[in-house]
């Protein structure tokens, strides 16, 4: 009846998880309950969970980005402890459950924080930057997202029912084949980034469609913003690598479901197709989190410094190129694995060659700054933060493209402090800075300046706390993953480790701190203008936050920087606009399709993953026919009348326009 | 390219695909498509089954037969042309090719190395015998 699913499964003798779950329920079951009680349920539902609005859909992305990086930052911790105490002894993990940590946190980090976290900023921005009204296809980006959380469910869902992979991020086989983990964590690992590869595959169409046909007038490819280039590339990669991703967990899932031998020890099968599959989705997925970072970091740049992006094309160009060349390189993650001289050189110089457009891109950043009026606010922090720790990263990275280099220095912690150093350095750099930078403009009001920087200067030193001292356990040569060790030398850089980690947290503290106290403050800190930052995209030029229309027109665009053309053009002619033809909008509605689609998808996961085949066709008919339903429906879209768009529009004018008038007054 | 704040709506339309067309032409590229498809997938089944071709040919024939049908389907049912408002189309096709090309390239390549320099088991066994 349940499968492999009984009381075993929850692990009564770990006390670490069961606790952490336990807290974890009684959160939830504590928001569920004020939620109900102070009867915001209709609101929930109606504004959010069914929601198509982009906006919306990019600030619940987000905030499923920052709650996963809570439980992927305490895997972290978890490990540093380890690591600091367990020199001649165990530690306090054993070792199937330190196992289980590194490899959720890998899982967690890269799927469920940083993807989250630059798809939704991408879905926040990219249509308000074009100009337009929403994204190409709003429902299916609900579902998107909805699915990503399922895939997010059943990681947690982990914790306390049965276990999670042993087997590293990755889970190469044979080690997740069912002969060495015949337990039900590879299956949790498989089928919950199966899922979630579905929400992330049509985020990726979605955004895709969004840049290639959704621009307002005037918007031609070389006025788009950096951010939308940056991320077209990126969505192109997602759709161009994610379904090998979705194909290499597949044949695993058939090893171990069906009894195939794709990627067994015996009967035919080869282990090392599946290191040479899963990285050849493996390297473009690096470049799809680092892309849109440095989008980021362009429009901040630029913003701050008051100035346009120096060498705009040579930007563009250079996004291009990584967009190409990422698919060139991956064999330089198992350049060990014993291809011989020739493959491992061409695949070297391959990733020599991406380290030349990365290096294009940072003398822009620095050209953009030289000169400027330079601006010094939270989100310039992060970005020039970024470019000194991603040149490290960068440059280490080069170092271990370098094939003999990389026979000393594979699977040693200097590879993990590689590549923590481009990921923190430079994804969750550029993540925060473009929290900071479009946070006013996603809910009105500006975040706190002071424990702003406060988070960004922990942040930034205990990254460096942190992750210099692996660099030297590497070149001592420890390796990653190590439960506990004897080697005396070790140990001081584990100790320091450590610190950085808890200098670290101060920062997230900080970050959390600075969320409760700017809504506490929101009205000293309301944004009226729509513009808190003298911004010079698109985004800036509709009010904080933007009405669910973005636009009441589709803006005219004549020139790169389209807003701060539109704001010098003001400046020299008058600033009265001829009273504006308001008309009806037409909008989609909003649709339950993607949350009841994960609901069923969540059911039929959990189902597979412990082999209860009714549930799973439960699971998989509801979802078949909420998309049935959805296909079958007659009215998708509702009109805004001119009279409430003009409304609206005059309200954010008036506010625009007093503003100006006081400033001119001063 | 760059106008396309509206689209035009009343019936689908492929991405690309030209509006003048009257539903007779339409039919009749689907029928042409059809006949050439099922036209290519008899031959194929043909070529393999016949002794009236040079045999080691067969193969070649076959693969050009597939990129031949994967032709027919790209022209007469997804509608590649080359006309200015199919850029987009086929720039996807060709960055899709490109990155099939790369990749199943790579990994021949990749893999057939690894096998000359380390054989899998059971040919270490063969030769050990």
């Amino acid at each position: 009846m349940l499968g492999k699913l009984d009381w075993s499964a929850i692990p009564f003798d770990q006390p670490i998880p069961l606790v952490a779950g336990a807290v974890v329920l009684v959160a939830i079951l504590a928001v569920l309950i004020w939620v109900v009680v102070k009867g915001h349920l209709p609101y929930l539902w109606d504004e959010w969970i069914t929601s198509v609005d982009h906006k919306r859909i990019g600030v619940m992305y987000i905030l499923l980005a920052s709650v996963m990086l809570l439980r992927g930052g305490s895997d972290a911790i978890m490990m540093r402890i380890q690591q600091a105490v367990a020199y001649q002894s165990q530690g306090y993990l054993p070792p199937e459950h330190y196992n289980q940590i590194f490899s959720a946190h890998g899982t967690i980090m890269i799927f469920f924080v940083a993807m989250p976290f630059v798809i939704g900023l991408m879905n926040l921005v990219v249509p308000l930057q074009l100009g337009v009204r929403d994204v190409a296809f709003p429902t299916l980006n609900s579902v998107g997202f909805w699915l990503t959380a399922t895939g997010a469910l059943l990681v947690n869902i982990s914790l306390v029912v049965g276990e999670f992979a042993r087997t590293g991020w990755l889970a190469f086989p044979p080690l997740s084949g069912l002969s060495y983990s015949p337990g039900v964590g590879v299956d949790y690992y498989a089928w919950s980034l199966q899922i979630s590869g579905v929400g992330t595959l049509v985020a990726g169409i979605n955004l895709v469609t969004t840049v290639l046909k959704l621009r307002t007038r005037g918007m031609n490819y070389l006025r788009m913003p950096m951010f939308c280039w940056t991320t077209l590339a990126s969505n192109l990669l997602i759709v161009s690598a994610f379904p090998i991703l979705t194909a290499t967990l597949a044949m695993l899932l058939l090893d171990r479901y069906l009894g195939f031998h794709f990627f067994t020890n015996e009967a035919g099968g080869n282990v090392m197709m599946f290191m040479n599959l899963i990285w050849a989705w493996g390297h473009p997925e690096v470049y799809i989190l680092v892309l849109p970072a440095f989008g980021i970091f362009s429009e901040v740049v630029s913003t701050f410094s008051g100035k346009a992006l120096f060498g705009y094309r040579s930007m563009v160009l250079a996004t291009m190129a990584i967009c190409v060349v990422s698919f060139m390189v991956w064999l330089h993650h198992f350049f060990t694995m014993g291809a011989g001289p020739d493959v491992n050189a061409i695949f070297g110089i391959a990733s020599m060659i991406i380290a030349i457009p990365t290096g294009v891109k940072i003398y822009n950043w620095l050209f953009t700054m030289y000169g400027g009026r330079i601006r010094f606010a939270t989100p310039m922090l992060w970005s020039v933060g970024f470019m000194v720790t991603f040149i490290i990263g960068g440059l280490t990275g080069v170092l271990v493209a370098v094939p003999p280099a990389d026979f000393m220095l594979h699977n040693s912690m200097f590879l993990v402090a590689h590549f923590h150093n481009v990921i923190i350095g430079g994804v969750l750099f550029g993540a925060f800075a473009g929290f900071e930078y479009w946070f006013p403009k996603a809910f009105g009001f500006r975040l706190d300046e002071r424990w702003g920087k406060a988070a960004f200067w922990f942040t930034f030193t205990g990254f460096y706390v942190t992750f210099m001292p692996l660099y030297i356990a590497g070149m001592l040569g420890m390796t990653r993953r190590l439960q506990h060790y004897d080697v005396a030398a070790w140990r001081p850089w584990m100790i320091v480790a450590a610190i950085g980690m808890a200098v670290l947290s101060i920062g997230v503290i900080c970050q959390i701190m600075q969320l409760v106290v700017s809504i506490r403050n929101r009205e000293a800190l309301r944004d009226r203008t729509g513009d808190p930052w003298d911004g010079r995209s698109l985004e800036w030029a509709t009010s904080s936050p933007p009405p669910v229309f973005n636009f009441a027109f589709h803006p005219d665009v004549r020139g790169e920087d389209a807003y701060w053309d539109m704001k010098t053009r003001a400046q020299q002619q008058s600033f009265e606009h001829d009273v504006p033809e308001y008309q009806d909008i037409e909008m989609p509605r909003n649709s339950p399709t993607g949350f009841i689609c994960a609901f069923f998808a969540s059911i039929m996961g959990f189902a597979l993953i412990w082999h209860i085949w009714w549930m799973v066709i439960l699971g998989g008919l509801g979802a078949f026919a909420t998309f049935v339903v959805f296909a079958w429906r007659d009215h998708d879209e509702y009109v805004i009348p001119a009279e409430e768009v003009a409304r609206i529009d005059r309200i954010n004018l008036e506010e625009r326009r007093s503003l100006v008038s006081m400033a001119g007054a001063v | 390219m760059s106008d396309q704040t509206h689209i035009p709506t009343g019936h689908d339309l492929a991405p690309g695909e030209e509006e003048q067309h009257s539903v007779g032409e339409r039919i009749l590229g689907y029928v042409v498509g059809l006949v050439l498809a099922l036209l290519l997938t008899a031959t194929s089944f043909f070529i393999a089954g016949t002794d009236l071709v040079w045999q080691p040919s067969i193969p070649v024939a076959l693969i050009v037969l597939a990129i031949a049908q994967m032709g027919v389907h790209l022209v007469f049912f997804l509608h590649i042309t080359t006309g200015p408002d199919n850029t987009n189309n086929v720039l996807a096709l060709a960055f899709g090719l490109l990155v099939v090309f790369l990749v199943v390239g790579g990994t021949v390549w990749i893999m057939s190395h690894l096998n000359g320099n380390m054989p899998p088991m059971d040919q270490i066994m063969r030769m050990r015998t």
